[in-house]
């Protein structure tokens, strides 16, 4: 089911030659990715992380200044997303040692304010960012074709899907979801949360690092917006309205918003309204953490649970409390 | 030495503000064990609200009233609404406060255009002092003045009356105050509300002190609250007044002297708090 959409995504700009939709199915894939990444942390380790951006831009900076400093190849394309995955694991893995012994109340406003750190650096260092006005770059010449680069994204978003089934459904990943449906007794159980805690950090704010590289490359600009609070409150809301701890949640995510905001955004030129269109998504969030904590595709997941077995099942909410 | 007392009082204003915002995150978070992410959105709606009160009718008095009521009925609506279906569940309500805080930012842009708005000193207020070779903007002495003045009602209020003294034993066990028969919903409404209104409150005192208001504000001043509620300890009151004067100073003190620092340094103070000392400098016992 899964192939055949994604190989019916590989052959649409080969049949469609609408330009628009191959720019907007690229971001929907890119913003899957970091999405994704997110959902790791929120939806199977239980954590809260109001600071992804960091990670996301760190990405998105060192793929911009390496392609501009250096030279616009796809060798230093393929070295600078190395470059920025390393420092997103060596960043990640220092802040996750630090501050994950925290309660979540603590580790969100700490990576909140670690990610404003962060952006108050790249607005003052601007010799490197020149800070909020940003600069373009030149993409590799592999890339020109905008086709090209679609497949390409399409091909690291299934890539990076399969590695990340693969780490949730592993005994590693058990652990975690372990450790978000109870910590203490996972600890009493012989695993250290801690120690888990950190891997997952790690290896989200890596694929988020990827994303933000791809993500880069697609404007060919870069500036200061990509480590804004907003890049986290779209991984959030990409992954609460999708389904948190479901891989495809955020995907589904991903896509809803990236479509609803390209066709309001529209509609904004008739009604004005709809330039606050951030707002609707503000509600439906709210509405969906109230009534629908498992997001679309958890609750449709729920639903055909449910039928397949024909019993009264206990309902497996998973109680997030962590106190 | 001119400059020293300078940097002081516009420190010490800073820190008010800060202290106004903080300590009804504080409040809340002592008693219900709520971190209100949205606590910045009602900052700026008390901001804009106050403002638009004071240019409409002329008088910063009413317009910081108007501030205060916008303060108290968003409280409650943020209360019944957000608060109360999630109550208890941390996760959950850190991700709804944290949406709230978008709607709520949004909300503002919707009736008060996306643009910034221009906040003036009421003429009372404006000018300076001389003393010697110290100018002392008077304005910012009133900040000081005000920031005291409600530390001090509080503090009379949670340690004097028969309300404090529920919120007080509330801190400390809230199973214990229900089963002595006392409402412990009603209290966490009334305590929820005075929290939003002092956040409406500093938000309408800021707005003359930097000169203009934007929505975005609010997120921008909510970081430096959660640092001092951080660094003063969760729930204490006292504690949030001397963390957020500590903010205020740091900040203005290294905005001369090191100016690339001055926002560094307060998520360091922070960071060092939550590492060293997560509890904060001052424990919250009532």
């Amino acid at each position: 089911m899964l192939g055949i959409i994604a190989i019916a995504l590989a052959i649409f700009p080969f049949v469609s030659d609408s330009r628009t939709w191959t720019i907007l199915l690229t971001q929907i894939f890119i913003f899957s990715i970091l999405a994704m990444s997110y959902d790791i942390l929120l939806g199977y380790t239980g954590i809260v992380s109001f600071g992804h951006a960091m990670f996301f831009g760190m990405g998105a900076y060192t793929t911009a200044v390496m392609l501009k400093r250096i030279d616009p190849t796809m060798g230093t394309f393929i070295l600078s997303i190395g470059v920025g995955m390393l420092l997103a694991a060596l960043i990640s893995f220092f802040i996750g040692l630090l501050t994950l012994r925290l309660k979540s109340h603590f580790f969100a406003m700490l990576t909140l304010a670690v990610s404003g750190l962060f952006l108050v650096l790249a607005e003052k260092w601007r010799t490197v960012t020149q800070g909020n006005d940003g600069f373009t770059f030149k993409a590799p010449e592999f890339f020109k074709d905008r086709i090209m680069f679609y497949i390409v994204v399409l091909a690291i978003l299934v890539l990076v899907y399969i590695f990340l089934r693969r780490f949730v459904n592993s005994p590693f990943g058990r652990v975690l979801v372990a450790v978000r449906e109870n910590e203490q007794r996972t600890r009493s159980l012989g695993f250290n949360p801690l120690h888990y805690k950190v891997i997952a950090s790690v290896v989200a704010g890596v694929i988020a690092s990827l994303a933000g590289s791809l993500y880069a490359v697609s404007l060919r600009f870069v500036n200061t917006s990509v480590l804004t609070m907003d890049i986290t409150l779209d991984a959030l809301l990409m992954t609460i309205i999708g389904g948190v701890g479901t891989l495809i949640g955020p995907i589904v995510g991903a896509a809803i918003i990236e479509l609803t905001q390209h066709y309001l955004s529209g509609l904004a030129k008739d009604y004005p309204i709809f330039e606050r269109w951030i707002i609707f998504f503000g509600i439906v969030y709210i509405l969906a953490v109230i009534f629908f904590p498992k997001g679309i595709v958890g609750t449709i997941r729920e639903k055909l649970w449910k039928r397949s077995t024909k019993k009264d099942a206990p309902k497996s909410v998973p109680k997030k409390e962590d106190l | 030495m001119e400059l020293l007392i300078n940097l002081t009082i516009n420190g010490l204003a800073t820190g008010m503000l800060i202290f106004l915002l903080a300590s009804g995150l504080t409040l809340i978070f002592g008693l219900m064990s709520v971190l209100n992410f949205a606590h910045g959105g009602l900052f700026a709606w008390g901001a804009y609200s106050g403002i638009w009160f004071y240019t409409l009718t002329g008088s910063f008095f009413l317009g910081i009233l108007f501030a205060l009521i916008t303060g108290l009925v968003l409280g409650f609506i943020t209360e019944k609404l957000i608060i109360t279906p999630v109550y208890g569940n941390h996760v959950q309500q850190i991700l709804i406060t944290l949406g709230f805080m978008l709607v709520l930012t949004e909300l503002l842009k919707v009736v008060w255009g996306p643009n910034q708005m221009a906040a003036k000193v009421p003429s009372y207020l404006a000018g300076s002092w001389e003393i010697g070779d110290v100018l002392i903007i008077k304005y910012r002495l009133f900040i000081i003045f005000v920031g005291f003045l409600i530390f001090g009602i509080f503090q009379y209020m949670l340690q004097k009356t028969k309300i404090g003294l529920v919120v007080r034993a509330g801190v400390m066990n809230k199973e214990m105050v229900q089963a002595l028969g006392i409402n412990i919903k009603r209290v966490f409404l009334y305590v929820f509300m005075a929290g939003s209104a002092l956040a409406a409150l500093s938000g309408v005192l800021m707005a003359p002190y930097s000169g203009v208001i934007y929505a975005e504000m609010g997120f921008e001043f909510a970081i430096l609250a959660f640092i001092v509620v951080v660094i003063g300890g969760m729930g204490s009151f006292p504690g949030s007044l001397l963390a957020a004067i500590l903010v205020g100073l740091a900040g203005s003190y290294m905005a001369y002297y090191v100016p690339a620092l001055s926002l560094a340094v307060n998520m360091m103070l922070m960071a060092i708090v939550l590492i060293f000392r997560p509890q904060g400098l001052f424990t919250a016992k009532g």
